[in-house]
């Protein structure tokens, strides 16, 4: 008995183990596998296979019955979140996994594997040491423990492996990195960034960096990703590897070394804690289907499981020195996170450019650093609001003049109407 | 020529309509209403009529053809609450009236510039419930026009994978 357990306790042994397989998971699984060690990564969602598992990646416009817009019956399973049918498979059920929502939150999880590495924007903008000193600077918060210099050439050895696209700024407080050549600013961004430049010394409009592949290089090659193709369906899922996931990029690099299990469907429920080493020994998983909890051991345990599940993994990792979770003396775990900003929109329509427009698709976005606090504390706030600005959203074609000729010729409702409405581009921004 | 070119100026605010990326829109979604059930048969008549005079038949094909008016039957009994499906009844039943007080003929009878300038008049009346009667079933044809298969592949452009982004090109008629 004794040494059955022994073996079942081996077999279950890795060097590392690592929970959760999105962005951050998914670079620990590569960067633990290429060092050599033995490596489990536990996810708690369906297997999601780069290429294979992205049902809707070639769908044209018209093949989505509702063109994109889901239908109420649909949405009612899924409370409030944004939802599209070309990406309603990555979206998670309320009743999944109720939570209390005292003030509307829209909290957008990517239970599969890959994580949100399939769902983000794809925006990749470096911290500088104006980000890291502000809370020492003008006393607010706790001192960062690392400062800019630490972190560099960690982002340089990200930044080649993703493949980023963008320019050398030579800003300050926005660091250059290791870029491929960047994306194009259309005709109303470039005018923008020469009215800033003309009024303004310290801000300025830039194309915002991003992970995608603009120039394939040796490394992208290797990992069987290409050129984004500049459709702007990310979110589907990439079949050309345009754009950095962990699907595409990192796991499937973490596997080619053999050195790497992935369990998909392991619902991580607690971490283990040796009372008498003193040490986390290893991690306690609900096999989503059969239930069964099985406890799996290694030296490293890597949580990569997304900030608020992060947290809850600790909360419930009680043992007797941790009775309020795992690295909780302070009381502080699961309290006081924030979430990006997305309510504080500005907009404009600039006149003209009606003989301009583009062509393909802008993975990317103009972007405006942060301006304020920057050099100093300017404000009645402390650090950043909101580092930056960036616009998602323009109406880059031709607008359509009342008076045009074209609109002459055509009397129908629909027609004259559109002339009043566009003759002028719209920016909006966030 | 100008016709193509009109067709690639209605995509624009389709465009408009869809373009804003999911984080961004999430805060402003609405809570859950009650699903409608289907226009009657007559109300279904009217609205198709409404949708061939916004895109009409000409020497490229026009909503009609394209299944506009089966599209926006789906949506409407798929995915508005029953508020704003209530309201396209009531305006669709307007328009018959209108048509009958201002014309004394059926919305059917009535020529085609007949029926655009009483479609103009609601998006220029002041009854915000016909307004925004007139601009759903507006934009709704204008998209479910610009998103089907004949006019992406034929007037748009269409390419599943353009390959390349240039920022600032200038128009080709
Ligand atoms: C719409 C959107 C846009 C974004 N845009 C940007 C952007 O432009 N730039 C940027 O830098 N960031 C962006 N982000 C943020 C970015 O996606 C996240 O910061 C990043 O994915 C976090 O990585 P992570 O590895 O911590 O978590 P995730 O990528 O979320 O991965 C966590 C993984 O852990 C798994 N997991 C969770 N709980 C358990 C458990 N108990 N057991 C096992 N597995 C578990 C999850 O299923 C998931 O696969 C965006 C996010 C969203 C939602």
């Amino acid at each position: 008995m004794a040494n059955l357990n022994i073996n079942a306790k081996k077999k279950n042994t890795y060097d590392a183990i690592v929970i959760g397989s999105g962005i951050s998971g998914g670079w620990a699984a590569k960067e633990l596998c290429e060092n050599g060690l033995k490596t489990l990564v536990l996810e708690r969602g369906r297997e999601v296979k780069h290429i294979e598992d992205y049902p809707t990646a070639t769908k044209h416009p018209w093949e989505f019955e509702h063109r994109g817009q889901v239908p109420l019956a649909v949405r009612e399973a899924y409370g409030r979140s944004f939802l599209r049918e070309e990406t309603l498979h990555w979206a998670i059920k309320a009743d999944e996994q109720p939570f209390v929502q005292e003030k509307p939150f829209t909290w957008t999880r990517g239970y599969h594997v890959g994580g949100k590495s399939l769902l983000w924007a794809r925006q990749t903008q470096r911290w500088s040491d104006f980000d890291f000193e502000g809370p020492a600077r003008d006393g607010y918060a706790i001192d960062w423990p690392i400062r800019y210099a630490d972190i560099a050439p960690w982002y340089s050895h990200v930044e080649k492996f993703a493949g980023i696209s963008g320019n050398k700024d030579g800003l300050p407080h926005l660091p250059d990195g290791e870029f491929l050549p960047p994306i194009e600013l259309n005709c109303v961004e470039q005018h923008l960034q020469g009215v800033l430049a003309k009024n303004y010394t310290d801000r300025q409009l830039i194309q915002g960096r991003c992970a995608h592949i603009t120039s394939p290089q040796p490394i992208h090659l290797q990992q069987g990703r290409g050129k984004c193709q500049h459709r702007n369906l990310c979110n589907r899922g990439c079949p050309f590897g345009g754009y950095f996931s962990a699907n595409a990029s990192t796991l499937p690099w973490a596997a080619k070394t053999g050195k790497m299990t992935l369990r998909p469907d392991s619902v991580v429920h607690s971490i283990i804690y040796d009372e008498k080493k003193g040490k986390a020994s290893g991690v306690r998983i609900v096999d989503a289907h059969s239930k069964e909890m099985i406890e799996y051991y290694a030296k490293v345990i890597f949580v990569n499981a997304g900030a608020v599940n992060s947290n809850m993994i600790l909360l419930n990792s009680i043992s007797e020195r941790f009775p309020t979770g795992l690295g909780n003396d302070n009381g502080l775990l699961g309290k006081y996170f924030t979430c990006h900003n997305y309510r504080g929109k500005a907009n404009a329509q600039v006149e003209g450019f009606l003989d301009k427009t583009t062509s393909g698709k802008n993975p990317s976005n103009g972007y405006i650093p942060r301006f304020r606090n920057v050099l100093k504390q300017d404000t009645d706030f402390y650090g950043v609001l909101h580092r930056d600005w960036s616009w998602p959203w323009h109406e880059h074609q031709p607008g359509w003049h009342r008076g045009r000729p074209e609109a002459a010729i055509d009397p129908s409702p629909t027609r004259q109407l559109e002339c009043e409405r566009l003759d002028a581009r719209r920016v909006c921004a966030h | 020529m100008h016709r193509r070119k009109s067709i690639k100026n209605i995509a624009l605010l389709a465009g408009g309509l869809i373009a804003l990326p999911s984080w961004a829109k999430a805060w402003s979604l609405e809570s859950l209403p009650l699903v409608s059930a289907p226009l009657n048969p007559a109300a279904q008549n009217t609205l198709a009529l409404i949708i061939e005079t916004i895109i009409p038949e000409s020497d490229i094909k026009g909503a009609k053809s394209l299944g506009v008016p089966a599209f926006i039957n789906l949506m409407l009994a798929d995915c508005y609450d029953k508020k704003t499906v209530d309201n396209v009844e009531k305006g669709l039943a307007a328009v018959e009236s209108l048509a009958t007080t201002k014309y004394q003929q059926n919305f059917t009878n009535l020529a085609t510039p007949q029926k655009e300038e009483l479609l103009l008049s609601l998006e220029k009346g002041s009854d915000t419930n016909l307004k925004d009667f007139y601009s759903l079933i507006k934009n709704l044809t204008i998209q479910g026009y610009t998103t089907s298969e004949y006019v992406q592949t034929t007037f748009l452009k269409y390419e599943m994978a353009p390959g390349h982004y240039h920022g600032c090109v200038p128009v080709k008629s």
